[in-house]
Parts: C-alpha cells; sequence; structure tokens
C-alpha cells in the first residue's frame, strides 16, 4: 500500500459514528414499533375512521298481559359529512337549500356544518325527518355530496302519558352526565338517557349497544369507503307486573274524578306484585324525546308533573286509619266483640265535644257496625278503651312510618301519630288526640302506597311484601336475565278473631255500609271507604278495598285517593271497583263482566330498521 | 477472498456486496413508492419516471465503473465548469416547482443539477486537498476548500435549495477530517456554522414566545436582523468586547495568545452575518420547518403534523408491519411526501421493525464498503473521492433517519436509492459507480 500521508485512525472514527448513528436509530426504532407498536396502531386505526353512531333500540316495557307499553321507531336523521374542503359560500348554499324543507334556522344549520367542516367531524343536521320531506331530502343529498339520511331508532311511547310515573322518560345528557359517561364507547355525545322511573333505573338494561357505521377517511377526510356497518344490538325487554286493564281503569278513573288529581296503586296481596300504579296529574314522555330537554318539552309557563302522588303525597288517612284503630280494640281486649255504644252524633270529651260524621247519630253501635257505618262516636269509645299507645303500635305494626320500599326513589313514609312522639318532644298527650287518633286525623299521615299496604295485609293475614313491579328481564338473544321474586319485610301477629272481625266489618262496608257502590256480582269485596279532613280545601276522598273470588286468597288489593274528592263513597270507590273488574277479567262470571272494559289499543309491533348506507357520499 | 494482482480484469474488478446492497435498497424503495402513490392523482408519472431512472441509472452506474476515477483528477477543472455552468444555467433557463428554481425541463423528464453537482464537488475537493496533503494543516489550505465550494453554494441559495447545502457541508468538514486537516480549524468552522445555525434559531424562538419581547434586550435582539446598521453596531460591540477580555487577560499576565481573541471575534462577527443573511433568505417554509422543529405542536396543521402522522406510521406498522400495499397511514394520504422525504416512514407502516432494520443494515453496509474502498485505493485522490462518498451516505442517512424518528428537523432531504427523485437516484449510482472504479482500480497494475 502507498503512503498517503493520512491518519488511518480518523477514519474509524468516522464508522464510529456511523456505527453509533446506526444504533441509536434502531434504538429509537424499538421504542416506537416493538413497544409503541400497539398504541401507534390504535392511533391510526383512529386517524382512518370515523364512526356515525345509530342510537340501538331501547329495550322494550311490556305489561304482565305482554302489550308493549313502551317501544321504539324507526326514525330517520339527517347528517352531514365533510368531504373535500368546501368554500364558505358553497356551504352557505348547501344550509340555505336545506334550510328550506327542514323548515330549520338558516344561522344554526350554516353554524353546524361549519363547525363539521372545520373539525372534519360528521354531525346531525336534524333528527325525526318526517316522511314528507323524505322526498326532497333524497333530491338534494344528489346535489350536496356529504348530506345523507340515516336511520335510527327512536323512543316511542304508543299510549301517551299511560303510566308515565312509573316509566320515566328519557332526554339528552346534561354536561355533568355526558362527563360520567364520555368514557363510555356506547354513549355519544347526543346519546339520549334514561332521566326518570324505568328509564333511568334501568338505563343499562334498556339502553342495548348502539350500531354504527364505520367510514373510512383520508387525511382530508373525504369519505373513501365503508369498512364495516355493525348493527346494534336492541335493549333488554322489561316485563312489568302491572296489568294493562287495571292500569286503564285507575287511569281513567282518575281522570274522570271530581278534580282529576290522586293516585291508586294496586297490589297482589299475596305477592306484593304492583297491579296498577296511577298518579295524576301525568305527562307525555314522547314530548322529550322529540325536543331531547324537558324545558323545551313542555309548553312555555308549565313544569313537568313529576310529583308522584302514589309515593310522595301524604295525606291524613281518615277512617281507612280505622281499620289500625279496630285491630288495635279488638287485640286489647278491652272492648267485648258485642259490646255495644250508643252513637248520638257527637261525643263529649268534657272541655269539647268531638262530633260523628253523620249528625243524625247511629244510635247503639257494635263492632261490625262501626266498621260498615264507620261511627266516629264508636272509634272515640273504644279506641279510648284500647288506649293511645296501642294504637300508635298498631300503627307502627302496618308500617306507618316507614317507606314501603318499592324500588322507585322520592317515597315519603307517612307519620305515626301517637304518644311516644309527643313525649319525645316533651310535649303533653290529650285526651282529645286519642279520639282523632282512633278515626285517622291528627297528625296522622299515610300515602297512597301505604293504603295499598295496609289493606294487602288484611287480605293476606299481616304480611308486609316488598311491592315490586318488573317481572322479568328478557335480553334481546332471549337469556333471562332478571326474574323479581316476593319479599317479605314484616309480619303482624294478630289473634285469627281480630282478622275474622276485621273482614267481616270491611265486608259489610261494601255489603251495607258507606262502600255499597263497590259492590262486584260474582267477587266479594273487602273494603273501608275513607273521608280525610283537609284544612286548605275541600276533603279528600279515600278508598281500600280488595277482593275474593270463590273462598279462593285474595288476588288484588287497591287503594285509591281522589284529592278533594269529598266522600270515599262517591268519588274513589268506583275507581277501585273499575280496576278490580278489569284485574280480575278473566275469573269473573261472564255474565256479569262490565260491559266495557277500558279501551286501551295495542302497541304497533313495528319491524326493526335495516341500517341504510350513506349511498352518494361513496 | 484474497485480491491479487493477477487476479486482473475477471475478480475482483467489482464490489458484489456493494452493488448488491444497493440493488436491494433500491428494489425495497422502489416497492415502497408504488405502494405509496397508488392512490396519488400523479401516480402514471411517478411510476414512468422511477421506471425509466433505474435503468439509466444503473447504465451511469457502469459507465462510471468502467471509467477510470484519475480522469476526474486530470480534468478537474472541466468538471468544476460543468458544475458551475450547470448551476447557473438552471437559474436562466430552469423552470420553478415548489418554489425553487432548480429543475431543466426535458421532454419525458426534469434533472436537478444540483444533485449531481454534489457528486462532482466531492471530486473536485478531493482533487484540491490531495494536491494540497503536505499544507493540510494550514488554515488557508482549509479556506481554500472552503473557497472552492462557496460559488456552489451562493447558486444553491439563489435557487433556493438549502436541503443540498444541508448535506454538502457536512461533506466537506468530512472530507478535511478525513485528510488530516487540523482539529482546531475544523472547530474554527463548525463553530462558524453553529453560530450561522444559532442565530436564526434563535430569533425564531422569539418568534414562537413573542410574550420574551416584552424584555428590552430580548427585543432589541430580535430587530437586529431588520437593519444592516443596528447589526454592525452589535458586532462591533462584540469585537471591542474581544478586544477588552483580551486586554483584560494581558494585565492579568494570562499567557493567552491574541490570535486566540482575534479569531474568537472573527468567527463571532462572520457568523452573525452569514446566520443573518441566512434567515433573510429564509423562505417562509423554510422559516416554518425550523419552528417545528423546536416546537412540534405549534402547528398541528402543518410541519408537526406531518411528522407526527409519519411517527404514527412508523409506530403502527409494529414488529411485523401491515403488508406491502396495506398501510392505511400512507395510503390515505396522512404521511406527507410519502414517495420522497418521508419513504421510510411507508417501508415503517408496512414492512414493520424487520423491514427498517433491513433498510438500515442496508445502509450501515453501503457505507462500509465505501469506507473499505476508501481504505483500498491505490492513490489519495481515489481514497479522498470514497471518503466523500461515504460521508454523503452517512449525512443523507442520519439527516433522513433523524428526522423521521424526531431526531433532528424535517429538512426535506430524500433517502436516496430509497425515495423517488431521478436526479437522486441517477447521481447516487454514478456516486456509487466512482467507488466501484476507485476499488476496482485498487492495484498500481492495470
Amino acid at each position: 500500500m502507498i503512503d498517503r500521508q493520512i491518519p488511518q485512525e480518523r477514519l474509524e472514527l468516522l464508522w464510529i459514528l456511523a456505527y453509533a448513528a446506526a444504533l441509536i436509530f434502531i434504538l429509537r426504532l424499538v421504542n416506537l414499533q416493538v413497544l409503541g407498536g400497539a398504541h401507534y396502531r390504535e392511533i391510526a386505526e383512529k386517524n382512518r375512521t370515523q364512526i356515525i353512531a345509530q342510537a340501538a333500540p331501547r329495550g322494550r316495557i311490556f305489561s304482565s298481559d305482554e302489550v308493549a307499553l313502551v317501544t321504539s321507531k324507526p326514525s330517520f336523521s339527517l347528517i352531514y359529512f365533510p368531504g373535500q374542503a368546501k368554500s364558505g359560500a358553497e356551504i352557505d348554499r348547501m344550509a340555505r337549500a336545506l334550510a328550506r324543507p327542514l323548515g330549520a334556522d338558516f344561522d344554526a344549520l350554516r353554524k353546524n356544518i361549519y363547525k363539521a367542516a372545520s373539525r372534519e367531524k360528521p354531525v346531525r343536521l336534524a333528527e325525526n325527518l318526517p316522511p314528507k320531506i323524505m322526498l326532497a331530502l333524497s333530491e338534494l343529498k344528489a346535489v350536496y355530496p356529504g348530506v345523507d339520511v340515516i336511520v335510527e331508532a327512536r323512543r316511542y311511547y304508543p299510549f301517551g302519558a299511560y303510566l308515565s310515573h312509573l316509566v320515566g322518560y328519557i332526554g339528552k345528557m346534561d354536561p355533568k352526565e355526558w362527563a360520567s359517561r364520555s368514557r363510555d364507547k356506547n354513549y355519544s355525545m347526543d346519546s339520549r338517557l334514561g332521566k326518570a322511573g324505568l328509564e333511568q333505573m334501568y338505563e343499562k338494561e334498556l339502553k342495548g349497544k348502539d350500531g354504527g357505521i364505520y367510514l373510512e377517511v383520508d387525511s382530508r377526510g373525504k369519505l373513501n369507503r365503508v369498512l364495516e356497518s355493525r348493527k346494534w344490538v336492541p335493549g333488554a325487554d322489561i316485563f312489568l307486573t302491572i296489568d294493562s286493564k287495571a292500569q286503564a281503569a285507575a287511569e281513567e278513573g282518575l281522570k274522570k274524578s271530581i278534580s282529576g288529581k290522586g293516585a291508586v296503586v294496586a297490589l297482589d296481596p299475596r305477592t306484593g306484585a304492583i297491579i296498577a300504579f296511577a298518579s295524576a296529574p301525568d305527562y307525555d314522555p314522547n314530548m322529550f324525546v322529540l325536543s331531547g330537554s324537558e324545558r323545551e318539552g313542555l309548553p312555555a309557563g308549565k313544569t313537568l308533573p313529576e310529583f308522584n302522588v302514589a309515593l310522595q303525597g301524604s295525606y291524613p288517612p281518615g277512617s281507612i286509619f280505622k281499620i289500625i284503630t279496630a285491630a288495635a280494640i279488638l287485640e286489647s281486649g278491652r272492648v267485648g266483640t258485642d259490646e255495644k255504644f250508643y252513637c248520638p252524633g257527637y261525643y263529649d270529651a268534657g272541655s269539647r265535644v268531638f262530633k260523628c260524621w253523620d249528625k243524625k247519630g247511629h244510635g247503639q253501635v257494635s263492632f261490625i257496625d262501626g266498621l260498615a257505618k264507620s261511627c266516629d262516636v264508636y272509634f272515640y269509645n273504644a279506641g279510648q278503651r284500647a288506649g293511645a299507645l296501642a294504637i300508635e303500635k298498631q300503627a307502627r305494626a302496618f308500617r306507618l312510618g316507614q317507606i314501603s320500599g318499592i324500588p322507585l326513589s322520592g317515597e315519603k313514609p307517612g307519620n305515626v301519630f301517637g304518644p311516644s312522639l309527643r313525649a319525645a318532644k316533651k310535649s303533653y298527650w290529650f285526651i282529645g288526640d286519642t279520639l282523632n287518633q282512633a278515626i285517622g286525623q291528627g297528625e296522622t299521615l299515610m300515602t297512597p302506597m301505604q293504603a295499598a299496604g295496609e289493606i294487602a295485609a288484611v287480605a293476606n293475614g299481616g304480611v308486609f311484601h316488598r311491592p315490586y313491579y318488573v317481572d322479568r328481564i328478557v335480553k334481546s338473544d332471549g337469556q333471562l336475565f332478571y326474574q323479581g321474586k316476593p319479599e317479605t319485610l314484616s309480619r303482624i301477629q294478630l289473634k285469627d278473631s281480630t282478622w275474622q272481625l276485621i273482614r267481616e266489618g270491611l265486608r259489610s262496608v261494601v255489603e251495607a255500609g258507606t262502600g255499597q257502590a263497590g259492590k262486584i256480582a260474582g267477587a266479594e269485596i273487602y273494603g273501608k271507604t275513607g273521608t280525610a279532613q283537609n284544612p286548605q280545601g275541600k276533603d279528600h276522598a279515600w278508598f281500600v278495598a280488595y277482593a275474593t273470588v270463590n273462598d279462593e286468597p285474595s288476588k288484588i288489593a287497591v287503594a285509591v285517593l281522589v284529592e278533594h274528592g269529598e266522600h270515599g263513597a262517591s268519588a274513589a270507590v268506583p275507581i277501585a271497583k273499575a280496576v278490580i273488574e278489569a284485574a280480575l277479567r278473566s275469573e269473573l262470571p261472564a255474565k256479569n263482566a262490565p260491559a266495557s272494559l277500558p279501551r286501551l289499543p295495542h302497541g304497533p309491533k313495528l319491524p326493526l330498521p335495516s341500517v341504510l348506507h350513506p349511498g352518494s357520499t361513496i | 477472498m484474497i485480491f491479487t494482482p493477477q487476479g486482473g480484469l475477471k475478480k475482483g474488478r467489482i464490489d458484489w456486496v456493494l452493488f448488491l446492497a444497493a440493488m436491494f435498497l433500491l428494489a425495497l424503495g422502489t416497492i415502497a413508492i408504488f405502494s405509496s402513490v397508488a392512490v396519488l392523482p400523479g401516480q402514471a408519472r411517478i411510476i414512468r419516471v422511477q421506471l425509466i431512472a433505474i435503468p439509466l441509472a444503473i447504465l451511469v452506474f457502469g459507465a462510471a465503473w468502467s471509467l477510470n476515477y484519475q480522469v476526474y483528477q486530470d480534468q478537474w477543472k472541466f468538471v468544476y465548469g460543468v458544475i458551475l455552468a450547470s448551476l447557473v444555467g438552471v437559474l436562466l433557463f430552469g423552470v420553478v416547482d415548489k418554489g425553487a428554481k432548480s429543475w431543466y425541463r426535458l421532454p419525458y423528464f426534469s434533472i436537478q443539477p444540483s444533485e449531481f453537482a454534489r457528486v462532482g464537488l466531492i471530486l473536485v475537493l478531493a482533487n484540491f486537498l490531495d494536491k494540497r496533503i503536505s499544507k493540510i494543516k494550514e488554515l488557508p489550505t482549509v479556506l481554500g476548500a472552503f473557497a472552492l465550494c462557496v460559488p456552489v453554494f451562493l447558486l444553491l441559495i439563489k435557487q433556493p435549495d438549502f436541503s443540498a447545502i444541508l448535506i454538502t457541508f457536512p461533506v466537506v468538514l468530512i472530507m478535511l477530517f478525513a485528510s488530516g486537516a487540523s482539529l482546531f480549524h475544523l472547530f474554527i468552522i463548525l463553530g462558524y456554522a453553529f453560530i450561522s445555525a444559532l442565530f436564526p434559531v434563535l430569533w425564531s424562538i422569539i418568534t414562537l414566545t413573542p410574550e420574551l419581547l416584552d424584555n428590552v434586550l430580548v427585543n432589541y435582539f430580535f430587530h437586529l436582523s431588520d437593519s444592516w446598521f443596528s447589526a454592525s453596531a452589535f458586532m462591533a460591540s462584540v469585537v471591542f468586547g474581544c478586544w477588552l477580555l483580551w486586554r483584560l487577560s494581558v494585565r492579568l499576565y494570562a499567557n493567552v495568545s491574541g490570535v486566540y481573541f482575534a479569531g474568537a471575534a472573527l468567527v463571532l462577527m462572520l457568523g452573525f452575518f452569514s446566520g443573518m443573511l441566512v434567515k433573510n433568505q429564509m423562505k417562509e417554509y423554510q422559516q416554518k420547518r425550523l419552528e417545528v422543529f423546536l416546537s412540534p405542536e405549534t402547528d398541528p396543521r402543518g410541519a408537526g403534523y406531518n411528522l407526527l402522522q409519519a411517527r404514527i406510521a412508523i409506530g403502527s406498522g409494529g414488529i411485523l408491519g401491515r403488508g406491502v400495499f396495506s398501510g392505511t397511514q400512507s395510503r390515505l394520504g396522512f404521511v406527507p411526501e410519502r414517495h420522497t422525504d418521508f419513504i421510510l416512514a411507508v417501508i415503517g407502516e408496512e414492512l414493520g421493525f424487520w423491514g427498517m432494520l433491513l433498510v438500515t443494515g442496508l445502509y450501515v453496509l453501503l457505507m462500509r464498503r465505501t469506507m473499505q474502498g476508501a481504505r483500498l485505493a491505490r492513490d489519495r485522490f481515489g481514497y479522498l473521492v470514497n471518503c466523500g462518498i461515504f460521508g454523503m451516505f452517512l449525512v443523507y442517512f442520519c439527516i433522513n433517519f433523524g428526522m423521521l424518528l424526531g431526531l433532528s428537523p424535517v429538512a426535506g432531504v430524500p433517502l436516496p436509492l430509497v425515495s423517488y427523485g431521478g436526479s437522486n437516484l441517477v447521481a447516487t449510482l454514478m456516486a456509487l459507480g466512482i467507488a466501484e472504479s476507485v476499488y476496482a482500480r485498487r492495484y498500481a497494475l492495470v
């Protein structure tokens, strides 16, 4: 080799430089590709796909006689995919063309399109498109690429306000709700969510899995092709214990009542299953589906009648409390079963005179007559003998002052009126208090739900079940997801003779007493009317009753409250009668069946719509 | 294998490893180009150019290999003249593409003379250094080498083609280094280059963080580049500062030669002025590239976005890749310049880690064999030519890989043999042909 006067080691240094560079690059590649491969793959996938979510049909809700009370309906939405960059003038022209058939505000529409174009994300421009504008839109689709119509499932309540207090409603998420669900892949910002009642409580089961159109887009957001169109999975169906006809009877009855306000609760005394659950006034949940928000859906100046009278309305029970007083009297043994008290129409308590509801007086009154005629004077006398504490104890046994435990929120516990509460408040208990307590006035408060529990306990011999309304939940693939079961909460221990006498008394209320309007041929009705004094206005009307057919265990117990109904006998009894007749329609002899059962149109059986691919843009 | 002079023409006349490594890279690159342009509007033209360029490049390779490289030393003035003429010519007759006037338009394709000028400059420089090897330790030699480059650089700036300068400058340094130049001189030049680059970078940083302008000093510094007067005043004060420091060191009896202070002042001054020149000459897109390198988040839809998308493409390839013709990032256009500067992103996405390892390995092999050629060369000129070609590959390798992996700025530098670009391919294979020629004639007996 010739001498080149050149230091050879410099070449080595350069070589080391090249080698080091290669090593650094390989280490970086290991970091990027081997360790970060999955992460970057995910980003790459997100880069190229855009999803148009299609809301799955929520689970349906059926009555126990399998009438679909809540379903879903296909609904058409107008969407816009931002494609190639559009000039402002083009967007304006498109917005103007779309605004006409939609009847939408041009500015709002334009803003929406602009937003989509700048974020390069598809947006919904309109929802629930009426069929008559579909033709106009399909013409525009051809002119303005990027505009398309997709099918989604929309909540539909075929009977409007029917059972609304139990069913609840759905609406768009507020920012807080969205914040807690933004990581849930099944929710997108414009998803709807159960806001009240069953819709809220069983949100997870009813929701189902949204479908979606997965689109491949290029770097400019231009649509390349449809990668996949994922079919939705409908939510689970809920089967209620509610009987559609009994429920219809209850709602119709309340609507026709004097005030139009009140509540009906019907239970199966054997299990605690709720057969009818009505509260008036009610609301039509459909209006929130369309508007998406409570405020928008309501007429101006109105608030949502969300107050659930059956659970949240506390009223003085009036004479229906006499069942409890009667139990206390008979259990005390201080009043003979045949012992009679004289009713002149009033009771002199010394310092004050207490009236019987009937000023004419009832004459000599025995226990049975006392209940049948609801004679206040009998209960003044006998109640005093039994003692206020005994009545209070019995009231607690009948679960006054405790919520029934029905799985619905906002239930009120009512109030127990008695000496121990006064003692706790370091106050005194007077004779007059005992008298008021015995006839269910004073400070005693009861909800219609509690009244239903009380009468059901009489029907089944003292058992209190937790009221329930979900019989079963069935997933969309037919798998049974949940089965409702009766749950015993407590039991009242009374002598058999006590139950016997109370039932006899309740029977004579309907046969010969204040509740004669409730008689039903073919069934024995046991009931008690009540009139709760209301210092603010007209008295509230109560009626609690249960029915047996052919001496079988009772299958229905019902409590009716009509606000300002004045008299239980006139206002509340017919409603209870209609509910019982509707519930027992299959057991009553045909000739005795009521001429017309309450009408309830069958829910439409809708085939689920198939996914439509956006046509012109692909 | 043992090469003997008797092996003659048949044995050892060509370094097959070098040639095959280059062909392998070319094949990989061609596949990646075809995959990435499959959905581009101009795909037919790109494929056509590539298919013309490959045989042409191999032809040029063969010609360069068979021609004795010593001819270039002999005819260095002619080579230099051709370089300058072609660069002047392109300014007169060239067409503008992507904001730079650097193309000769021919009937079927265009030629970019700066690609060939780079190779030519290596030859001219090798001759210069070979002739002055005895005075290589002297500063005038080093400055002379740069003086040879200055006309070429000025013509390149005029186009403007900054990436050609970005490649060529380090190559000159590597050749000087390999020829045994004084490290001190190299450091001075590096310092000069560093300061020339530093000022534009500092100004870019200030542009990126406008709140810094509230500071009076920063504000003054930022507006220095606006007028030559204030710039000159600034430089005069710097020189004065250096003089003061020198006087101080004399007073302190520190035995430091005044030459160092003078040198420091000179380097600072020259660096500042050329930095100012660079800044004022920089096109907006180049300014942007610098800014994005400094802070990739500033422009998510611009160059930073491109870099990020390229990184996503490489990362998403994983170990095995997504398969040829199946990379979504590159095929759907998320990766910019995917067939040229960012071709590695396509390979990374479609062939995965193994593909990238293959490219890296082939490049290392290519550099190793070029260097081997330098070692074996029969004369100093051949040695220096191969060192220059080695340096060229090294610089391309570092800048292109580094850019893609986020280790150096987005410079718009292709990866020779792999990226699309007819002129670049032909020039690269010409350089490899010359390297093979040096290898083939490593024995004096020919």
